[in-house]
């Protein structure tokens, strides 16, 4: 059982820099919460003051309940995987895992018994006589996640575990991650980079920018229903097209194009008769069709899809997502329609979600 | 054999002996005190001959011997307890040659004799060369009793696979 809750908290460097804003987050237990942005958005930081490895310069962070924000690092019960491991590389896999508890003077039968139940989840069991320098790197980033499972915490906290490792190891590395999770039921707090990550690992996504967290909510909601342009453009991979448009006569008005709305679209931007917006369309919600001419400039072909960039009337870049395999070459013409589309206030870049 | 003891012995095959590894670098420790102590005896030239430098070959000789057998020791290798042996059986030995001879030993300058070493100097040495025979000693049978154990545990072990 372990509950965390983030209250109202900043983080301020002796300089005046603030990295973090007013983060506000409930975690729930058993959650596995993924912190998402760009560097420097104040994500490790939050991970940090979590871990008690940063002061917390206002607000509170409660563990079930309990004020832990002043509380030494030691005492939090929370363990913490790092980017670089971390690991003795004098000793070997069994006394990496073993050594946080050898240090606290536990009974050695039962830190063994710890230590050969965590590799048997992490598959290192054959590997607990040798040492850091002898494993992969995946392997290391095992041993560095079982050392912090033998402690049994109140809380799992990444900062960017897989950062280090080549990209399909990555994969089957986070797959791992997940089994993990859904084996040990057990809070976690993940920081990363990577929106891919964040899209198959979590439970809720945190996705910050500048310190100020943009939007928290499930992986289909950030993706399917971003707050902002922010959110909009930071998930999905290749990144949201965006175009400024002019909302009149119940059509969007581009530089060059023109696009027609559903009723429902009609009716969520009701309130935006003859006044600029920001559409924004997904690559893979953008087809072949009928309504508007690309003019190709660059194709990438990646298996199953077709990554097609091109210009829209007056240079309008677009990259479309096209299923399938296509070899356009440059300069080639290739009619599209939109699909699914998002809006954007151009002032607030807060989504329009028709409410108002 | 109960739980804990089935544990225990399941432990050393990820840990290391460490104390019959100690026990050897304490062997050689002493060995070192003894061999700091013997010359503060230096009475005239009675320690200029060949048994000194056989001496000063033997505690080179030995302390190699000695470490590289704490490192065996350390990984539970049943044949370091052999040499471990030896090497304590080597100190006791050493007793009797360059200690008593020069505690029986009289050296005479200018007409007067003097002892080439005084009975508190023979005790401390013989200490030294004692407890530096005795840290082997138990070095080696720790290490032959944990090396058997393990040696059964994983026996046992690939009897049940």
């Amino acid at each position: 059982m372990a509950e965390l809750s983030l209250q109202h908290i900043d983080k301020i460097y002796d300089n005046n820099v603030q990295a973090v804003f007013d983060f506000n987050m409930d975690v729930k237990d058993g959650e596995l919460i993924v912190l998402v942005g760009p560097s420097g958005c104040g994500k490790s930081t939050t991970l940090r003051m979590v871990a008690g490895l940063e002061d917390i310069s206002r607000g509170s962070l409660l563990l079930d309940g309990v004020d832990i924000t002043r509380m030494p690092a030691k005492d939090r019960d929370m363990a913490m995987v790092f980017q670089n491991y971390a690991l003795y590389g004098h000793m070997t896999v069994y006394e990496n895992m073993a050594f946080s508890m050898t240090l606290r003077k536990e009974n050695p039968n039962v830190i063994h018994k710890k230590v050969l139940a965590a590799a048997e989840i992490l598959g290192l069991t054959s590997q607990l006589n040798k040492k850091p320098a002898q494993l992969s790197g995946g392997q290391r980033q095992r041993v560095a996640m079982g050392r912090s499972i033998v402690r049994n915490p109140k809380v799992f906290l990444f900062d960017e575990p897989l950062s280090n490792l080549d990209a399909k190891l990555r994969g089957a590395t986070r797959r791992e991650i997940l089994l993990l999770h859904k084996r040990l039921q057990a809070t976690m707090l993940y920081v990363t980079h990577d929106q891919t990550e964040a899209l198959t690992l979590a439970d809720r996504i945190v996705c910050m920018s500048m310190g100020h967290v943009q939007q928290i909510g499930t992986p289909l909601e950030l993706y399917d229903t971003p707050a902002n342009l922010f959110v909009a453009g930071f998930i999905g991979l290749p990144p949201m097209n965006f175009f400024d448009v002019l909302f009149e006569d119940g059509m969007l008005k581009g530089k060059g194009f023109t696009v027609q709305l559903t009723e429902e679209e009609k009716h969520r931007l009701s309130s935006y008769n003859m006044k600029e917006i920001t559409l924004g369309i997904r690559p893979e919600d953008i087809c072949e069709g009928n309504d508007i001419a690309v003019k190709v400039f660059s194709n990438e072909n990646l298996g199953m899809n077709t990554l097609v960039h091109g210009h829209m009337g007056n240079g309008l870049r677009v990259t479309a997502k096209l299923r399938g395999w296509a070899e356009y070459r440059p300069g080639d013409e290739v009619r599209v329609s939109f699909g699914r589309k998002h809006f954007f206030d151009k002032v607030t870049t807060n989504a329009i979600r028709g409410e108002e | 054999m109960t739980d804990d003891r089935i544990v225990k012995r399941d432990r050393m095959r990820y840990t290391k002996n460490t104390l019959s590894s100690t026990l050897a670098l304490l062997g050689i420790v002493f060995d070192v005190l003894y061999f700091v102590s013997i010359y503060q005896s230096d009475v005239g030239t009675y320690y200029y001959n060949i048994l000194i430098g056989a001496s000063v070959l033997y505690n080179l000789i030995f302390m190699l011997m000695a470490f590289l057998s704490s490192e065996g020791v350390k990984n539970y290798k049943p044949g370091y307890s052999w040499l471990l042996m030896a090497l304590g059986l080597g100190q006791i030995v050493r007793i009797f040659i360059l200690p008593l001879s020069a505690f029986r030993a009289e050296y005479v300058i200018k007409k007067v004799s003097y002892p080439v070493m005084e009975a508190g100097q023979f005790t401390w040495v013989v200490v030294c060369l004692c407890i530096s025979a005795a840290c082997c000693f138990a070095s080696a049978v720790i290490n032959l009793i944990k090396s058997r154990q393990l040696a059964e545990h994983i026996a046992s072990l690939g009897d049940k696979a």
